[in-house]
């Protein structure tokens, strides 16, 4: 019996695989050329994508791809305690790992001379942004009609008192054993992002990434119904005929 | 003769078309010359925060939060508490946003806003002191734009100032032995005032108030005024390479005063909802 | 008439399996065929193809454009057409083969923030849109207003065989000028264009959903167009 679990529930009251309530939202800025907003638990998160759109400097454009560029980024007010406006070690370690888990999904070459760029920026963080990053700016990019073979969802496991559990919370990631944020394309069933902070045996970290894609699967869910509301409420025009 | 491309550049057509509107007293966007756009304020939204407010202006739409720590005071003023307002244009609020450190933009939005709050004393800094020289409390107030659409300037403040006035913050006590210990109450900040800036832009000859972007990139001149509850002005500041005339700057005096006291009834009533 | 399903898709979304030639915005595999967008998903005896419901203007040869000149050096004025890419318009299309750069300045003809109507005649995946405005309606926009709605509904706005257009244009006594790229101009009447610029953002919001030419036509108080249904 350990302070972070007892018999099975969490200090939220959660049980070991249940995720944290969540919330998403298409289309929340109006310059970008597509947007997503995402609550989990705490977490509060929005994204925006620009692009494609021409890269500059010239000099940096690929010739038979578009460039891509991501900014993971946390609001000063956004922790417990304040954090200076200046990107970090880790805000750039980040930045980069979301690119990566983005990026096998983009259909890049369809883009060459182009730059496509994501801005994440945390409003308010509560352990396993990154995830919640990801699976947010997966719907910017298809709101802003960029090519995709899959969207791209994430979700943290970890170890807790000496149990796996699914989507850490803030105080159960900085005193828990072990963060593991995966990230996997649903359809293609591909993990595109999977870091691992801790010490699993080999049956603890199968059993984390069982957990934590059985979190991916709901938040997918929950990402085909926030583009839905967005874009299809209104239902089928069938007899509308166009060009 | 290249133009930076970073910049919005107006098409002809529509500039003409906003000039012939203006001479009769309307914007592109249907406004009169003196109307704000819808103004929201939200508070409470960044929980974490020890007091935070989302504006939206128009389109414009920034989020304020208000962070206090215990920290030691600047040695000219060991009397005083510690209050520093902090702006970022964030690289997803506009497509001529660069990420990076802030622009000389950015820097004169955060001094600008920080400068309305300050002169107006809105918060009294001498009564945030814990042990005088030594220890005081330090109010981080730090607004990140979300998107760009004009009048950065009155949007980052009633931000700034709605989340001031919702602030809670732990009390403290000092022991015997110097010590700095959180009891259980939240109490809110000693705030008196509440400061509103009201910015117009000059077109031409004319002068209107609350610019969106499209008219941002046409004018020739800008204008900020701050006033306080009792009608007093605190602050102000003109901005771009155009000038004003005596008069346009006394109409602009005048005219801050009402929309001031305007806009403070709406901030009132969005901070007044949260108790 | 041959049958074509349709349903709407998101990126990744299984759309249909079988021997279909596959058009825009899908991907195949083995015989399955795959949505990359948002969007409508068709197949038929044609193919199998998703037409999106957002993302940028691709320029296309043959395109009718309207673009703002944002440059220009001794030989060439560069024009924002609304896509990813920055578009050219060469000074010998507009003065001639003869031309030689500093024999006349560009900004006589064509200054920054004048809106052009264009036709792109070449552009691939090596070099950036290149644009002609020889040709009847074609050159410096003068008057009207200036309407911006997402390229992908530009389809909808022009309707099937014109339909949308005309119902729009008879309905207003306005002229619209439809450039691909998702920039319109209305030139008319001032009651006439505030009517117009209403029935384009109407489209613009609905274009997916059924109904829409009978209520553009109640909004503009119009019936039914040369005898076209629905």
């Amino acid at each position: 019996m350990g302070k972070l679990i007892n018999d099975g529930i969490r200090v939220d009251g959660r049980r070991v695989d249940e995720l944290r309530p969540y919330r998403l939202e298409v289309g929340v800025l109006k310059n970008a050329d597509g947007s997503a907003y995402i609550e989990l638990g705490k977490n509060k998160i929005i994204v925006a994508v620009y692009g494609p759109k021409e890269v500059h400097p010239k000099h940096l454009a690929l010739p038979d791809r578009c460039v891509l560029r991501c900014r993971y980024h946390m609001s000063p007010f956004s922790t417990d305690v304040r954090k200076t406006p200046a990107p970090s070690r880790r805000e750039i370690e980040i930045s980069k790992v979301i690119r990566e888990a983005l990026e096998p999904a983009i259909l890049v070459e369809e883009y060459p001379r182009t730059a496509i760029d994501i801005f994440l920026e945390v409003l308010q963080s509560d352990g396993g942004s990154r995830c919640a990053g990801i699976t947010a700016a997966s719907l910017a990019l298809v709101d802003a009609g960029i090519s995709m073979y899959d969207l791209v969802v994430a979700c943290a496991a970890g170890k807790v008192d000496g149990t796996m559990v699914l989507d850490l919370s803030d105080i159960e990631d900085k005193e828990g054993e072990a963060d593991m944020p995966v990230a996997v394309m649903p359809n293609l069933n591909t993990i595109t992002l999977l870091q691992l902070d801790g010490v699993l045996t080999h049956e603890e970290f199968k059993r984390g990434i069982d957990l934590a894609l059985s979190g991916c699967r709901k938040l997918y869910e929950a990402q085909r119904k926030a583009l839905m509301e967005r874009y299809f409420k209104g239902g089928l025009n069938q007899q509308e005929e166009v060009e | 003769m290249a133009v930076a491309k970073r910049s919005f550049i107006m098409e002809h057509l529509r500039k003409a078309h906003m000039i012939e509107l203006l001479a009769q007293g309307r914007r592109l966007d249907g406004r009169a010359l003196l109307d704000y756009r819808p103004i929201d304020i939200k508070c409470n939204v960044i929980q974490k925060a020890n007091g935070s407010a989302q504006v939206s202006l128009g389109n414009t739409q920034v989020i304020a939060g208000v962070k206090i720590e215990v920290g030691a005071p600047f040695p000219d003023t060991p009397d005083k508490g510690l209050l520093v307002v902090n702006a970022e244009i964030l690289p997803l609020a506009s497509p001529y946003a660069e990420p990076g450190p802030p622009d000389e933009d950015a820097i004169e939005l955060s001094r600008v806003v920080d400068r309305g709050v300050r002169e107006s004393d809105m918060v009294d800094l001498s009564k945030l002191v814990l042990i005088p020289g030594q220890k005081v409390r330090a109010i981080f107030v730090d607004v990140s734009v979300l998107n760009v659409d004009g009048n950065l300037i009155d949007a980052t403040s009633y931000a700034v100032v709605s989340a001031l006035l919702t602030t809670k913050m732990p009390e403290l006590e000092v022991t015997p032995s110097g010590e700095i210990k959180e009891k259980d109450s939240m109490i809110p900040l000693p705030v008196s005032k509440i400061p509103v800036s009201v910015t117009f832009a000059r077109i031409g000859e004319a002068m209107v108030v609350d610019p969106d972007s499209e008219e941002e990139a046409v004018m020739d001149a800008r204008i900020t005024l701050t006033t306080v509850d009792e009608g007093h002005l605190c602050a102000g500041q003109k901005g771009l390479a155009g000038g004003l005339t005596y008069e346009q700057i006394m109409f602009a005096a005048e005219t801050a005063k009402i929309k001031g006291q305007e806009i403070r009834e709406i901030i009132k009533k969005a901070v007044g909802s949260v108790g | 008439m041959p049958e074509v399903k349709r349903k709407y898709v998101i990126p990744g979304e299984l759309i249909t399996e079988g021997n279909y030639r596959p058009l825009a915005n899908v991907v195949k595999r083995g015989n399955k065929f795959y949505s990359t967008r948002i969007g409508l998903a068709e197949f038929g005896q044609e193919g199998v193809r998703v037409i999106p419901l957002s993302g940028p203007y691709i320029p296309r040869v043959d395109d009718l454009v309207i673009g703002k000149i944002v440059d220009y050096s001794a030989f060439v004025w560069e024009v924002d057409i609304n896509s990813c890419f920055m578009a050219y318009l060469p000074a010998k299309n507009v003065y001639g083969r003869n031309f030689t750069p500093g024999q006349e300045s560009l900004v006589k003809k064509f200054d920054i923030g004048d809106l052009i109507a264009a036709v792109v005649t070449a552009f691939d995946r090596t070099r950036d849109p290149i644009l002609s405005v020889s040709g009847p309606g074609l050159g410096k926009i003068t008057k009207g207003e200036v309407v911006k709605i997402a390229p992908t509904k530009v389809p909808r706005l022009i309707g099937k065989k014109g339909s949308m257009i005309r119902t729009i244009e008879s309905g207003t006594g306005c002229k619209l000028t439809i450039g691909q790229n998702g920039v319109i101009v209305v030139v008319g009447r001032p009651e006439g264009i505030i009517k117009a610029v209403k029935a384009i953002k109407l489209v613009e919001e609905e274009a997916h959903l059924a109904d829409l030419t009978q209520k553009v036509q109640a909004m503009l108080g119009v019936k039914e167009v040369g005898g076209q249904v629905g």
